[in-house]
């Protein structure tokens, strides 16, 4: 199961680049951190804990192509809400701006059949009103 | 019993499924997976214990449901950051207007 957002922003990527990966910068926007933008480094963000989580992701450099492409582990949380996903940012230029693409890639296998079977009981439910109107 | 573990076997997971379409007894679970009887029974006790299911007795008959809240722990993650990113996202356009060149 995967998180994917298309964003547009008013700046270039090059721009767009420097919000991802300068720590103070990125701080403003997403979390504190100690980002180094290189390959294989480690890093955290850290934030207020929240119920059993004490707020604290863990992360390490994964893939570096300055102005186009950044990813990071995402880990966090343990036990039975440990969470051991990778967060993808691709920047394609848009005009004068930037089209930012985010992908947050790798829920647990529970949590995707989870994500679907409500989805169908949704569905479904939406299917009986549909037919109850028809009456 | 947790969630992950009631949904970690896979016929319970498919039977658990097959409830989400809507109530079932047991018999009618033991036609649709052709699994015994007190097998099924089994795998029903474990979903009821990990709070996925419930039941409801009318008559004699007692018919099994899914728990609507169930499946809140699992889903969590992911709601949040749903919900994370956008809230992030809007907040990193602010700064990108704001930022010099």
């Amino acid at each position: 199961m995967n998180i994917v957002v298309d964003y547009d922003l008013p700046g270039p990527p090059a721009k767009v680049w420097r919000a991802l990966t300068d720590s103070k910068l990125l701080a403003s926007w997403l979390m504190d951190n100690d980002l180094v933008a290189e390959v294989g480094r480690m890093f955290d963000f850290r934030s207020k804990p929240m119920g059993d989580w004490d707020g604290v992701v863990h992360c390490q450099v994964l893939e570096v192509v300055a102005n186009e492409k950044l990813s990071y582990s995402w880990r966090g949380g343990s036990g039975k809400t440990a969470l051991d996903t990778v967060v993808t940012w691709t920047l394609t230029p848009n005009g004068t701006g930037t089209r930012l693409h985010l992908e947050h890639a790798g829920f647990t296998e529970h949590a995707a059949f989870a994500y679907d079977a409500m989805g169908r009981g949704w569905r479904d439910k939406h299917a009986d009103l549909a037919k109850l109107s028809e009456l | 019993m947790d969630v992950f573990r009631a949904l970690a076997d896979p016929t319970r997971r498919a039977v658990f499924e097959q409830l989400t379409r809507g109530e079932a007894t047991v018999k009618d679970l033991t036609k649709k997976f052709e699994v015994s009887q007190p097998a099924i029974s089994q795998h029903l006790g474990t979903l009821r214990e990990g709070g996925l299911v419930s039941v409801r007795r009318e008559g004699r008959f007692t018919y099994w449901r899914v728990e609507p809240t169930g499946l809140k722990p699992l889903v969590n993650w992911i709601e949040h950051y749903q919900a994370f990113w956008l809230d992030r996202l809007a907040k990193l356009k602010a700064l990108i207007v704001e930022m010099e060149e």
